[in-house]
């Protein structure tokens, strides 16, 4: 709740706001429930929304961010300027996207003075993306922004890209003008046919263009309120996106490099593995590259790599741990929304958190199939962080059949 | 609804305001449609008057939708017939008649193919071109009513082609007996045509004029006459056709004049028992006892008729020659023509009639040359029969260009009253209705009737929807108003550029601005140039500026809505009472903000105001400062109204006026504007205005579902039958 109050804009900024009116007194003429309440329903709203029921999702995704460049991203209505405020942003939408879709890869597009620049290409690697972004801080603003030839180049890099994999396009999007050299229905159209996905965050007000690319290519059109607003908005995006329509199934080759031990024993593995070697996410940056034993090898041809997810630059590899394989799976099996009941006098206890009730606190939920009680707190955490409902892990039967 | 109903009940007038996108016309439809079933014999018939075909045809959509949902329900076919009525020009299948775009050239060419005397020759001979739609409509059609339904414009030329009858009659035949008519306001309103039309509809009728707000300027118009110096030139040539023909008829046929003789020794009222098709010339609202008297002997041969005819414009032509402007009262022309030579006024009455009966005895089949000849002879009736609530007023040039000699005389009706009294005395119901009445009690006033009912309705939203702000300062604080004294002063010109500019940086898509003048929006345009404003603007959107010319309008508007859809942003400049502030739609992104620069004051010199505002104040003690008020107001309203409408729209509303601020000014606005107006937003700076839009604009992006609307402003059927639901509506009607 409190780093809610320090994102908020400055009181002089914000409207007036009449807090009175949605404060009713309940029959016995006090506050407390009513408040607890409200408090209640924001929380469950926001979980509700992501609790989406297991459909097929693009795991495998390639997504191109297009971030505005032109003279309105100048503006302060976000502190500092709504550019500085965006690339800070994506930066931490770069690190989720790795860290919940590590098999996926990512590049970064600019538009400005009625064009568009790649700055960086497709690619699996997050530190040459953030890298990238933190370099753009001095791009200066200018002109105008072409909606057109930044979702023409987008498309361009994307149309080549394997049909099983899900291909997006994130527009941040802060003016409310594009100037185009042509006709941009056709350029819906063609985006359509070739099944990417535009989704567009704008910045100022609805634009009606927007909202149509949107949805005609089947993505989302949302417009910020606040930059805390804005990074919940860019964080969604975060989500692996449900397929439309049947997306061709097919194997994919993955490497699982084995892990290098801290410690070189030398005993367990072949000295080749783990000889002192470049790794090839630094070896262009003569000044940060290391030569050491730590890293993992691909196994097709042997290069080494420190970080992983990543796609080999030899042979093209994708290279992934077995967790980050994991880490993606909550998302093909979302846990069922838990059921919202008035809580009774015999559950005193959440069974979570071993907290008791509180008074105020009306409502209690229960899992559909281990039917524990939760407290809210206990419920939200279970939906946003740990994926998993304790009841059924901690129950030999269900934590049986999950598997299963 | 409430309100409708008791009106209904009542057999009275009613004034309803209700804003744009609500569902006014569904409710209308709905209501007076089950009052219908329900009492077929206090109510038989529905005339809905709109104002153009678009929405003619947008009235009768919802009437379809309306009438398939009754037969889903009722599970019968409905016993309803509904039809829309147009002019010749949208209803004609003749395959060559139809091609032509003027109205009344197609008038002219059907008559030339329709008229009982053209129908005669040909029957002798078969050389001579009649319309097979008609002949056919004539042979079968009359007894073969129209099978029950909904027929708008296509539906009915549709009809006509597959059983080759003519629509246009087919549906002037079939308003007698139909159920649901709709068509424009002229078809009642102006009496030169409600005659013929609208004559056999009957009492026990409801009479609904939808966009009613400019309904008073629609009754003036149509009672109006303007003379210009080369109208009576062409009336001067008319005359001597006349002349020629009547020489030639009485060398060949003269038994037809002196039939034509005898026939107005014994009345008019026989005379006009003429086939309908020769309704072509109809006289302007005679008191009905002249019909009963005979036509006066010094007009009654043609000769004779033919020379008056030409004493009468010569007469009128001698007015034109004058050096200064002059205004004169109906008794006061009288008095003169007779003096000077020698007219008296009960022939000058019945000219109109007269002209109409000759044309149809010499048999001239080509109307179109003789419209100047007509205007005059209505003229001439017209001043000869009222001597009240007109007068007469002869410029000898423009007033824009006082150098060019460009005589006009115009006769203009002051008493909006005259024309439409007829109307609220036949019905029993009449339902004036607009998305902008306010103040309604300036409408019983100039109309001169008593309403039952006079209400106006808000607007039960889930969301703020709409944003009105009263600009009244610049960023540098300089007053913006386009008073008179400070129009012309380069600050307040610089501080409106400034604030379209910077809407136009925070507003996305479609932009409207409404000026106060063509000339004010031109000078103001040329001063924004030198000042870099235009370029600066050009930066966020692309400017289309409305012309008077009405082509280039439209090309402008397409261009504007192109620019609109595909994301660049576009701003129209256009101006208040213009094309473009009446009937044209900015909904949803064409739309997202109107500016208004100024309040639209109606120009003021006019002389023809100046004599209405002297009328209105002698007559319905209305003070000229009100009237001018109220006009002003209700163009305003109807400007702003533009950008909404349906509930899912949203829209800024700026007014640009210091003047807004005012309790005249903002109380005049209607109560769905008002009641969104808050006191904080009434004194702004163009910055504050910019700031309140920025956010507003955000809000209003933010998704809205239909389940956000449910309970509010849309009501499932268990919540409308709902206990507390139910007392609130209760509540609602025992409060009003």
């Amino acid at each position: 709740m409190a780093d809610e109050d320090e994102t908020k804009e400055y009181r002089w900024e914000s409207g007036y706001e009449k807090t009175w009116e949605a404060i009713k007194e309940d029959d016995d003429g006090l506050l407390e429930s009513n408040v607890a309440d409200l408090v209640a329903r924001a929380k469950r709203k926001r979980a509700a929304l992501k609790a989406t029921g297991a459909i097929q999702l693009g795991m495998m995704r390639h997504l191109f961010v297009v971030v505005d460049a032109s003279a309105c991203m100048f503006l302060q209505d976000l502190k500092p300027t709504r550019f500085l405020c965006v690339l800070k942003l994506l930066e931490v939408f770069v690190h989720e996207f790795f860290d919940l879709n590590p098999i996926s890869q990512l590049g970064i597009l600019t538009t400005k003075m009625k064009r568009s620049e790649q700055i960086t290409v497709l690619a699996g690697n997050q530190k040459k993306h953030i890298e990238a972004l933190q370099q753009l801080k001095d791009l200066s603003c200018e002109g105008e922004p072409s909606l057109q030839n930044s979702l023409e180049r987008a498309m361009n890099g994307l149309k080549n890209m394997p049909a099983h994999s899900s291909r997006e396009i994130l527009v941040l999007f802060g003016s409310l003008t594009t100037c185009d050299p042509g006709d941009i229905q056709k350029t819906i159209k063609s985006l359509k046919d070739n099944n990417i996905r535009v989704s567009i965050i704008g910045l100022a007000a609805e634009v009606r263009i927007c909202r149509e690319i949107a949805k005609k290519t089947g993505g989302t059109y949302n417009v910020l309120i606040d930059d805390y607003h804005l990074k919940e908005l860019i964080l969604n995006q975060v989500q692996p996106p449900a397929v439309v329509g049947s997306m061709e199934a097919s194997l994919v080759k993955m490497g699982f490099p084995g892990g290098t031990p801290i410690v070189n024993d030398g005993t367990s593995d072949s000295s080749a593995d783990h000889a002192p070697a470049y790794c090839l996410c630094h070896i262009e940056s003569e000044t940060s590259s290391l030569m050491g034993p730590n890293g993992y090898n691909c196994p097709q041809c042997g290069s080494r790599y420190c970080e992983l997810p990543v796609e080999c630059k030899q042979c093209g590899l994708t290279l992934v741990s077995a967790p980050h394989l994991a880490r993606s799976y909550h998302h093909l099996f979302p846990i069922k929304p838990f059921i919202e009941r008035v809580q009774d006098r015999e559950t005193t206890h959440c069974f979570a958190c071993a907290k008791p009730f509180v008074e105020a606190e009306t409502n209690v939920y229960e899992c559909e199939t281990c039917n524990q009680i939760v407290c809210l707190d206990c419920d939200l955490f279970i939906r946003e962080i740990l994926h998993t409902c304790p009841g059924c892990a901690s129950d030999p039967v269900t934590a049986q059949m999950k598997t299963n | 609804m409430l309100e409708l109903k008791r009106a209904l009940d009542a057999k009275g007038h009613c004034l309803l305001e209700m804003p744009s996108g609500t569902g006014k016309t569904t409710t209308l439809l709905s209501l007076i449609v089950a009052y219908m079933k329900a009492h077929p014999l206090d109510l038989t018939k529905l005339v809905y008057c709109s104002r153009t075909v678009p929405e003619i045809e947008k009235v009768m959509e919802e009437l379809r939708k309306l009438m398939n949902y009754y037969e889903k329900e009722m599970g019968m076919e409905q016993n309803i017939l509904g039809l829309a009525l147009s002019s010749r020009k949208n209803l004609c299948i003749h395959p060559s008649v139809s091609k032509e775009r003027e109205g009344k050239v197609v008038d002219g060419r059907c008559y030339s193919l329709t008229a009982s005397f053209v129908r005669a020759r040909h029957a002798a001979d078969d050389a001579v071109p009649i319309c097979e739609f008609y002949e056919g409509f004539d042979a079968h059609g009359k007894e073969f009513p129209l099978p029950p339904g909904v027929y708008n414009l296509d539906d009915l030329k549709e009809y006509g082609q597959t059983k080759r009858w003519c629509p246009y009659f087919l549906a002037r035949h079939t308003i007698i007996h139909a159920n649901i008519v709709v068509y424009s306001y002229h078809y009642l309103l102006d009496p030169k045509i409600a005659e013929v039309v609208s004559k056999e509809i009957s009492k026990s009728s409801v009479v609904v004029f939808d966009e009613a707000h400019n309904i008073d300027n629609v009754c003036i118009d149509s009672m109006s006459v303007k003379i210009t110096k080369r109208l009576l030139d062409k009336c001067s040539n008319s005359i001597t056709i006349l002349e020629t023909t009547i020489s030639n008829m009485k060398e060949n046929d003269s038994k037809r004049l002196e039939k034509e003789y005898k026939r107005l020794v014994e009345g008019l009222r026989d005379a006009t028992i003429a086939r309908e098709t020769d309704m072509a010339l109809v006289n302007p609202v005679l008191p009905s006892e002249i019909l009963e008297e005979a036509v006066p002997g010094t007009i009654r041969t043609a000769e004779h008729f033919v020379a008056f005819l030409k004493r009468v414009v010569e007469y009128i032509k001698t007015r034109l020659r004058v050096q200064h402007v002059v205004q004169e009262s109906p008794a006061g022309f009288l008095r003169d023509i007779h003096t000077k030579v020698c007219i008296d006024r009960k022939p000058l009455r019945f000219t109109a009639e007269r002209l109409a009966s000759l044309i149809r005895t010499l048999e001239i089949s080509d109307l179109t040359d003789f419209s100047p000849l007509v205007t005059v002879s209505h003229f001439a009736t017209l001043v000869s029969t009222y001597t009240k609530g007109f007068t007469i007023i002869i410029e000898p040039f423009e007033d824009r260009a006082p150098t060019v000699s460009n005589p006009i005389l115009y006769f203009s009706c002051l008493d909006s009253s005259i024309a439409i009294k007829p109307v609220f005395n036949r019905f029993q119901t009449v339902v004036i209705t607009s998305g902008t009445l306010s103040p309604l009690d300036m409408y019983p006033k100039i109309l001169d009737f008593h309403p039952v009912i006079m209400t106006s309705f808000t607007m039960t939203l889930a969301r703020p929807c709409i944003l009105p702000m009263i600009v009244s300062k610049g960023n540098d604080q300089v007053a913006m108003s386009s008073r008179y004294e400070t129009r012309e002063d380069t600050a307040v010109i610089r501080n409106y550029g400034n604030l379209l500019v910077e809407v136009a940086a925070a507003v996305p898509d479609g932009i409207v601005c409404f000026f106060t003048s063509y000339l004010y929006l031109e000078t103001i345009v040329s001063s924004w140039y030198d000042q870099g404003i235009i370029d600066q603007l050009q930066r966020h959107k692309l400017l289309f500026i409305e012309t008077q010319d009405a082509a280039e309008t439209s090309l402008a508007l397409i261009n504007y809505i192109k620019a609109c859809d595909n994301g660049r942003g576009a701003v129209l400049l256009s101006v208040a009472r213009g094309k473009v502030s009446e009937g044209i739609d900015f909904d949803h992104h064409l739309g997202r903000a109107v500016l208004m620069f100024g309040i639209p004051y109606v120009y003021t010199q006019s002389r023809i105001l100046r004599a209405r505002l002297e009328y209105l104040r002698d007559q319905f003690q209305i003070r000229e400062n009100d009237f001018l008020t109220f006009d002003a107001m209700r163009h305003a309203a109807q400007c702003l109204g533009r950008c909404m409408r349906g509930k899912t729209d949203y829209g800024i509303m700026v007014l640009a006026d210091k003047r807004f601020s005012r309790a005249d000014k903002r109380s005049k606005l209607p109560k769905w504007i008002q009641e969104h107006l808050k006191d904080t937003n009434c004194n702004l700076s163009t910055e504050e205005c910019v700031q309140i839009c920025k956010r507003w604009l955000r809000q209003m992006a933010q998704p809205f579902s239909r389940e956000d609307q449910l309970g509010i402003s849309l009501l499932t059927l268990e919540q409308l039958q709902s206990e507390e639901m139910q007392k609130k509506i209760l509540q609602r009607a025992q409060g009003v």
